[in-house]
């Protein structure tokens, strides 16, 4: 190696250095959400105090905007996130800790994700005051897990590729997936990797009355439709914006994200669709008197402001009937929903799994 | 080695590898197959890990093959031909040993999709990048900067005197390197082989992204936790890993027989090698052009994204991204990883060596299982070595492990063992006992001799271990993302986010200042070592 090039690579390094250890501090916490979180503060006369750690499954810039307003409604209380934008893998962490527990609360994900911990006796139970303001088939009953955000699937389509190959003809039913012109240009996410693949095959159950074998039988026509199954539901996106396929059943929420990036891909939401209940839940075994912080957060979290908040920053919509959608999102009074049964679609994840398996030959 | 009672240092200096090695390797991997449940052997008779476990086989044999091939041609190249352009090639393959997850192995898919630019924007091919064919090649060209560094190491090492004395007899070019360089290169080949067929085993990432429906035997592991919750299956699926790693061993230790490459003896050497055909230069030349220029290709797009606003969407200029992963806690993130790398490599290259020596030298019993041991991490995929670590770790009087770092440190070190320890173990093959039994005859005890005559002849061997655990240790994500807490969140883990996110200028800012930082570092070494230690491990 020549010495330039050396001492080039040297000054470089030393930059960075610097620059990095400049950046040592804390975030500085937005303080776009603070206004009104302010109000709710006054409104909680009971000063809470204690840190939680949090495992938080949320996208980062809703964890950064969302707990900056916690924390002004609540200044008495620390928080300390670690974020994993993957719910899966926090759900198999929180398992994997269970000797010395390290979360408080774990938030974000579906309910999927929370309700085996709960089974497992892994989750405090808690009904929250506020939690009278959601509708009983968003929370679970004993209050193992609160939820307070939805999420509808629908369908992400590239534009051009649309137009072009099959035709500009958006799905306005699951079954327009099975026409031939899609043949190997659809992706899914991963049923058995990720919570959205899950509840597409569920949803399709739903769809004919839970006659499994019918909707087997429909996910065994799709596949022959479907190029490749995805490992991440946001993997799957990027695929369809840069138009290495055409079309692909996913979350409305981020399909508007990403359109509006720019990217050139638009949304359709078919007919008979399912939704996710994001959930919230306590971690059992943490230490005592950070529990009544954490209260706090499953409190808060419920609240009309943090609805509206949430909304605002990840097009997601709330378990709050007082809570607007965002502007071009689907709500669920919008959209034509299926019957969905989540506690015996949670049940019946990993039998289901493996007959969809069995069924498709994977 | 004389008998370890009369060298107390030496005992002692074993007993800490032994309680090291039992502590941080074997007792972790223990509590992961031994997990509670009694689906083990159910799962086993279940058969469903057949196809995964002959995919993987399948891979295993095409990765290894390609990969090695390179490499070898890649350090043939570098150590024997006086081609151009070495310093920047030396650079450019060491590129592949820093990607960390998902981002690089999507920059293939962006490029080499169905919709690929360049399959399909240059070529108009819609071939698919999915599947076998997509594994093979992105494992090939992200495994064989670890067979160049270990076969760079020995080749540069052997003695040219024998192949000047081939020359003189009369031998020509192809028949002094079928006769002569080959069969010197085997500790280095061996040992390369060996490496990058349990790496490629192992990798869960590559086929994660560009595997489609292809599964192995590790991302098979991870649906059945992902999917099922079902740990006890995806322990068995590791066992299965492990396993396959054993029969690679063994089939290695039989191969070698007790042959000797010793090619370092007590007298010096200064002999030139002797020259190559001006046509093999040349072709060396276009074979490492060809290699590089696809690496460049693949990083360059990174580079390219992550100064653009939305990639490949709207391609405007912008510095935002770079400001935004230097701010908060993202900056933290960056330092983290530089500090664990460093402290990782730190100790885990002198470590690999020090067992190295031991076990290579040594004649006490027992050798082969630690020798075995000491390879053993390398299969363990990433997530089942973190995962390991919680459930050994995890304990309330350990809480001050978790929270400084340490254990992610700790991780990385025995995580990262294998490389260091069989570029220790090649090299000192290579050494002729007589030199440490010349310092012994001259009062020395064993391990004077060992730091006295040893070590500065294997500073090579130490490099590779160094700069292998400190290119893993920042790229990895699964070892880290079980045991990274707020406030020691590395990288990796911050890309993951942004992926996730959706970020795609943000994780590929985050990837190439990754990248940046860890040649950045080890340009620093360099220059530290006085230009001794050299980027690619090769001395030309």
């Amino acid at each position: 190696m020549t010495s330039l090039l050396d001492r080039r690579t040297f000054l470089k390094g030393l930059g960075i250095v610097t620059v990095a250890a400049a950046c040592g501090g804390a975030a500085t916490p937005s303080p776009s959400a603070s206004a009104t979180a302010v109000a709710t503060a006054a409104k909680t006369a009971a000063p809470v105090t204690g840190t939680i750690s949090v495992y938080s499954a949320l996208n980062q810039s809703t964890n950064d905007q969302f707990f900056a307003a916690f924390k002004a409604a609540y200044p008495g209380v620390n928080v300390d996130v670690l974020p994993l934008a993957a719910a899966g893998e926090l759900q198999t962490r929180i398992t994997a800790e269970k000797a010395n527990p390290k979360a408080d609360i774990f938030i974000g994900g579906s309910s999927e994700f929370h309700d085996p911990l709960g089974k497992q006796g892994l989750l405090e139970a808690y009904i929250s005051p506020n939690a009278k303001d959601i509708a009983a088939q968003f929370k679970e009953p004993t209050g193992l897990w609160t939820g307070w955000y939805t999420g509808i699937f629908g369908f992400i389509s590239n534009n051009d590729r649309l137009t072009k190959e099959i035709g500009g003809k958006k799905p306005a039913t699951w079954d327009d997936l099975l026409d031939p012109a899609w043949k190997q240009k659809l992706v899914l996410p991963s049923p058995l990797l990720t919570g959205g693949g899950y509840i597409f095959i569920a949803t399709q159950i739903f769809r004919f009355n839970k006659d499994e074998d019918r909707a087997m039988a429909y996910m065994k026509s799709l596949h022959a439709n479907i190029a490749q199954y995805i490992p991440t539901s946001p993997g799957a996106l990027t695929l369809i914006d840069q138009g290495q396929f055409v079309g692909c059943p996913n979350w409305s929420h981020d399909i508007l994200t990403e359109k509006g990036k720019g990217n050139p891909v638009d949304l359709t939401v078919p007919s008979d669709t399912g939704f996710e209940v994001g959930a919230i839940s306590i971690v059992k075994g943490g230490k005592s008197e950070n529990l009544a912080a954490a209260k706090a957060l499953v409190d808060w979290s419920i609240t009309k402001e943090a609805g509206d908040l949430n909304v605002k920053l990840s097009n997601r919509g709330s378990t709050r009937t007082d809570v607007a959608s965002a502007p071009g999102a689907p709500s669920l009074t919008s959209v034509k929903l299926v019957n969905y049964d989540r506690q015996w679609a949670t049940d019946n994840k990993t039998r289901l799994l493996q007959k969809w398996q069995s069924t498709v030959g994977l | 080695m004389r008998s370890l009672q009369r060298e107390p240092g030496v005992l002692l200096a074993l007993l800490a590898v032994v309680a090291l090695v039992a502590i941080f390797i074997v007792y972790p991997q223990v509590r992961v197959v031994v997990t509670p449940g009694g689906s083990y052997t159910e799962f086993l008779a279940g058969g469903t890990w057949m196809k995964p476990f002959v995919n993987s086989l399948q891979v295993m044999a095409l990765s290894t093959v390609s990969a090695v091939f390179l490499g070898f041609v890649f350090a043939y190249a570098m150590v024997y031909t006086d081609m151009r352009w070495k310093p920047l090639f030396k650079v450019i393959g060491i590129l592949p040993l820093l990607s960390p997850p998902f981002v690089v192995a999507a920059s293939y898919l962006l490029l080499f999709g169905p919709r690929g630019m360049i399959t399909y924007g240059v070529f108009g091919q819609t071939i698919s990048i999915f599947g076998l064919g997509g594994i093979w090649g992105v494992q090939t060209i992200a495994f064989f900067p670890f067979a160049y560094q270990l076969i760079a190491d020995v080749l540069s090492r052997s003695d040219a005197r024998m192949e000047q004395a081939a020359r003189n007899l009369g031998a020509g070019p192809w028949t002094v390197f079928r006769t002569v360089t080959l069969p010197l290169s085997r500790p280095g080949l061996g040992a390369a082989i060996l490496t990058t067929a349990i790496y490629v085993l192992e990798d869960f990432g590559n086929p994660w992204v560009v595997g489609g429906q292809f599964t192995v035997l590790p991302t098979q592991a991870y649906s059945l936790i992902s999917g099922f919750g079902d740990f006890t299956s995806a322990a068995a699926v590791s066992t299965i890993l492990l396993a396959l790693a054993l029969v690679l061993y063994v089939a290695k230790v039989r191969l070698d027989g007790g042959r000797s490459f010793v090619t370092v003896s007590g007298r010096a050497s200064s002999m030139p090698r002797p020259p190559v055909p001006g046509w093999l230069s040349s072709a060396c030349f276009a074979a490492c052009s060809v290699l590089c220029g696809m690496i460049v290709l693949v990083y360059g797009s990174l580079v390219v994204s992550a100064f653009t606003l939305t990639f490949p969407v709207n391609t405007t200029f912008t510095t935002s991204h770079f400001a935004f992963i230097f701010s908060g806690a993202n900056g933290v993130a960056l330092r983290n990883t530089l500090v664990y790398g460093l402290a990782a490599a730190t100790f885990s290259a002198p470590f690999a060596l020090l067992a190295g020596w031991l076990v290579q030298r040594g004649t006490w019993r027992g050798r082969g299982l630690l020798d075995l041991l000491l390879i053993m991490p390398a299969a363990v995929p990433g997530l089942f070595f973190g995962v390991g670590y919680v459930l050994a770790f995890n304990e309330r009087w350990l809480d001050w492990l978790s929270s400084g770092g340490l254990l992610i440190i700790l991780a990385m070190i025995f995580w990262n063992v294998p490389v260091g320890y069989q570029a220790a173990v090649a090299g000192l093959r290579q050494v002729d006992r007589s030199m440490d039994e010349a310092a012994r005859s001259l009062g020395a005890s064993s391990l004077r001799g060992f730091r006295d005559v040893l070590l500065p002849m294997l500073g090579s061997s130490l490099r590779v271990g160094f700069i292998t655990t400190f290119v893993r240790a920042v790229t990895t994500l699964s070892v880290v993302i079980f045991l990274f807490t707020s406030g020691t969140t590395v990288a990796t883990i911050r890309i993951f986010q942004l992926v996730n996110d959706l970020d795609w200028g943000g994780a590929t800012a985050f990837t190439v200042a990754d990248i940046g930082m860890a040649m950045a570092a080890l340009g620093i070494i360099a220059v530290l070592a006085r230009g001794r230690v050299a980027l690619g491990g090769a001395r030309a």
